[in-house]
């Protein structure tokens, strides 16, 4: 051991080997355009959880079925990008807060970034109250408004580019609530404020399209809106263009978030609670989004089940990429120590061993895979020992007959005579010289380990919560995908298929001319 | 050693095959029974059905799927008598699904697959060779390096991608925008309303086969595509190999025209392992193509393993797998024996 630490490793077998053979290498086009190709998608695997937009569970559903990938909006002008559009979802920058009504002392709000309390960047607004100071109410159970003439609400404006309504709107807002003195003490405490969202056309013409009801918490909550669409088309409806005019002056819509003293204050089961609250009520804001739904989505689109193809697809690539490599090492190991057992010992051994890769080679190959998957749980490591089941006999083979052609040669006499073990021999002296061969077969059987692997989820044996090429292309062919004109949920995931063994096939390929001293020769 | 003798032996060989392949059979196909504990009758019949029939219906439906009730190890010993019998003997059971011999059930998906195999593999054999050919006479030239790359990218397709981009092209979007002047179907192997309106017919046969054949072409190619570049790579490189070879430099010192030379001495030589690996080709196109019949809804046999392995029919699955491993059996030994005929230098041992 120390004899070999004292040598610089630049002089190894080793490193003088892989230098030369990338010198070799180097010069074939199509094996370094693999190479290339194999970094960029390992790259991707581990980058994914960054490149991702979205949780890839195929089941995870954020927009609706089937929408095109944004980019092809363009040939389509009118069509509706799918996308998140309040200008300052995270309220960080100073918002613009109104109060209204004859009692604007009452109402506050406040502004904090991320160093405050909350820990993030919020809005407060507050409604503070002391008994008999009174407010004024009017009842309109059919307007938009509130029942109290004074609030305050903060608003958020966007600009609406495009000529058509969204299909599906959603907001989500998240806020906390601290109550102090009666609003807090008080059993009815909760139900004498509400907090509103409003959305409001450039006319000025109000719509309600949320108000929360107790019990509230000082923990921050989220609140999920879907629109109807009466309320889309409150809202958006006056900036379609008909005729070359449209209803509203210009093309900007305002979401308002407010909070506001409901009738019950006035009045509420013959008592009057206006004349003896004493306390306030603090909305904390932290969170408001608004996701207007069209015909088109980020940036693949997304599936049958309205999950976002893009996150999937990306996180295929870890798939793809693990169940090869791993199922191939694995196989490459038996077949590596099969095939030296046999060639080096011969006789009985040898015979029992090439008999087992006989009634192997009989088997029909993806029924068998298809059985043991399907008997043995869909579990990624089932699948690899599975696909490496069935991936080792070529291997077997080859390293057999590569060791019967070494293990006569004079160098392996010489070894044995000067008393080395076969275990020895064997990896000392035949596996160095037989590696070479086993390089090409290697990035070949990654390539049948891939193809299975997605032939298996294809057919729907592997784990359904795990997003995988096959499974994207099972989901595609089963709910119809192109039937409903989605190509790209067809086209994409069987294109990361074929380039990534097409990768693996070019660097085998390459590796086989350089390293095969058979075709080296010409 | 004479042929006779070495007959003898591959065939005493083949028949251990065989049996191994029988008993392995038997043992897989119950492995839910062993792995979960799941009892072959519990996946028939359902807990319900067991309560309600009277024990002497019980023990009838038992006997006729070759079962026992509550299997114990003396029981397991006597399905396995039974099993390994009825495998000899040709009997391969009922479906559990259909209720049907599975034989019935076999041969009525078999020419289905066979038309799809046969065809596409005839194909691609045939563009292989050919192709193969035209390249190998001059190897590293740009025509050569493009059709390497070609066949590599086919190599690393996957096929029954290939089946969905030619389903969504050729049976969606063409027909889409010719207002369906050019299309092809969907899905199926005919379609039911033609064989119906044919039966009467006094052309239906024409009619039939027109209409499978519309069927067919689909398929077929992505099959005849995935299937080709492996038959190119194996041609060409078997050819260069040969064209190094010294007869062939004797040909040549003979003064002999390069064309003759290729054709007549090198492809003649270089068939040879063409002709074992088209007779395997053969015998396991029984196995079907389950993704590409799944594709395009193909009435097939690889389709049938897949169905009936996810409804747990078990019958159906081990009876084709015995049926496959039986004609992959054979085809390895035909095509050891034409290879010996064909090339005398091959001595039998």
């Amino acid at each position: 051991m120390s004899k070999e630490a004292k040598t610089d490793w630049k002089d190894s077998n080793w490193y003088i080997g892989i230098t030369s053979l990338w010198g070799e290498f180097s010069k074939h086009k199509i094996g370094v355009l693999g190479i290339v190709i194999l970094l960029l998608y390992t790259g991707m695997a581990i980058t994914a959880p960054a490149l991702a937009t979205h949780d890839p569970s195929p089941t995870n559903k954020v927009a609706p079925s089937f929408l095109a990938p944004s980019w092809m909006s363009v040939f389509d002008p009118t069509g509706v990008i799918t996308q998140q559009i309040i200008p300052d979802p995270s309220w960080d920058e100073d918002p613009q807060v109104t109060v209204e009504g004859p009692q604007q002392s009452q109402f506050s709000y406040d502004h904090g970034d991320s160093g405050s309390s909350v820990g993030e960047s919020h809005l407060n607004l507050t409604w503070n109250y002391l008994a008999g100071e009174g407010l004024n109410f009017t009842k309109d159970p059919e307007g938009q408004l509130p029942d109290c003439e004074s609030f305050i609400y903060a608003t958020q404006s966007f600009n609406w580019t495009y000529n058509s309504l969204p299909s599906d709107v959603n907001i989500s807002l998240s806020f906390a609530t601290t109550l102090t003195g009666d609003f807090q003490g008080r059993e009815e405490g909760g139900l004498m404020f509400r907090v509103y969202m409003w959305l409001i056309d450039s006319s000025g013409n109000w719509r309600r399209i949320y108000q929360s009801n107790p019990p509230y918490s000082q923990d921050v909550i989220s609140r999920r809106v879907d629109l109807n669409y009466f309320d889309i088309a409150a809202g958006w409806g006056g900036m379609i263009e008909r005729d070359g005019s449209q209803e509203d002056p210009d093309d900007i819509l305002t979401i308002a978030v407010g909070i506001a003293p409901t009738a019950r204050f006035e009045y509420f089961l013959g008592s009057e609670p206006w004349r003896d609250y004493n306390g306030s009520v603090t909305v904390t804001i932290t969170n408001l989004e608004m996701v207007p739904y069209g015909d088109y989505y980020g940036i693949l689109g997304t599936t049958d089940k309205g999950a976002d193809a893009w996150s999937q697809l990306v996180y295929g690539s870890r798939i793809s990429l693990t169940i090869g490599i791993l199922a191939t090492a694995l196989s490459t190991i038996v077949g590596v120590v099969v095939g030296m057992t046999a060639g080096y010992f011969g006789g009985k051994t040898d015979e029992i061993l090439m008999r087992i890769v006989d009634f192997l080679l009989v088997i029909p190959g993806l029924p068998l895979m298809m059985v043991l998957a399907a008997f043995l749980g869909q579990a990624q490591e089932t699948i690899i020992v599975v696909i490496a089941v069935l991936g080792w006999t070529g291997t077997s083979r080859l390293i057999r007959s590569q060791v019967m052609a070494e293990k006569n040669k004079a160098y392996v006499e010489s070894a044995r005579a000067i008393g080395a073990s076969d275990t020895y021999i064997i990896y000392r002296h035949i596996l160095p010289n037989v590696t070479p061969i086993l390089f090409a077969d290697i990035t070949l059987g990654v390539v049948g380990a891939i193809l299975s692997e997605s032939g298996l989820a294809f057919l729907g044996l592997t784990d359904p919560n795990q997003p995988s090429w096959g499974r994207m292309l099972a989901d595609a062919q089963s709910s119809g995908g192109f039937s409903a004109g989605a190509w790209w949920v067809v086209v994409f995931p069987g294109m990361m298929i074929t380039i990534l063994s097409l990768a693996f096939t070019f660097v085998g390929h390459t590796l086989d001319q350089v390293l095969n001293p058979r075709l080296r020769e010409r | 050693m004479g042929l006779r003798e070495y007959v003898i032996r591959r065939s005493i060989y083949m028949f251990l095959l065989i049996v191994a392949v029988v008993c392995f059979n038997f043992f897989l196909f119950r492995l839910p029974t062993f792995v979960f504990g799941v009892s072959p009758v519990d996946l028939m019949i359902s807990d319900e059905l067991k309560r309600n029939l009277t024990r002497d219906a019980l023990q009838q439906l038992y006997e006729r799927f070759g079962l026992v009730p509550d299997p114990d190890i003396f029981d397991w010993i006597y399905m396995f008598w039974r099993y390994i019998v009825n495998m000899f003997t040709g009997n391969f059971g009922i479906s559990f699904v259909s209720q049907k011999p599975v034989m019935d059930e076999i041969m009525a998906r078999l020419p289905n697959t066979l038309l799809l195999m046969g065809t596409s593999s005839i194909v691609s054999i045939i563009l292989g060779i050919w192709t193969g050919v035209k390249v190998a006479a001059d190897p590293g030239s740009r025509k050569d390096v493009s059709a390497v790359t070609v066949a590599l990218f086919i190599y690393a397709l996957p096929i029954f991608w290939l089946g969905m981009m030619l389903l969504m092209i050729f049976a969606f979007y063409i027909p889409a925008a010719t207002n369906d002047i050019i299309s092809f179907p969907l899905s199926g192997t005919i379609d039911y309303q033609v064989w119906v309106e044919a039966k009467n017919d006094p052309l239906g046969t024409l009619i039939i086969a027109g209409n499978i054949m519309h069927h067919l072409v689909l398929p077929m190619i992505a099959l005849g595509v995935g299937g080709y570049g492996g038959y190119f790579l194996y041609m060409r490189n078997n050819l260069i190999d040969v064209m190094t070879e010294d007869y062939i430099l004797t040909a040549r010192a003979k003064g002999l025209d390069e064309n003759q030379v290729l054709y007549k001495h090198g492809l003649k030589n270089a068939m040879l392992p063409m002709v074992t690996i088209i007779a395997m080709t053969f015998g396991f196109l029984i196995n079907g193509a389950t993704l590409t019949e799944t594709v395009f809804n193909w009435y097939g046999l690889g389709r049938y393993i897949f169905d009936s392995l996810v409804i747990l029919d078990y019958p159906v699955v081990q009876a084709i797998f015995m049926i496959i491993a039986i004609t992959a059996i054979l085809a390895n030994f035909i095509a050891d024996l034409l290879y010996g005929v064909l090339d005398p230098r091959i001595k039998y041992g």
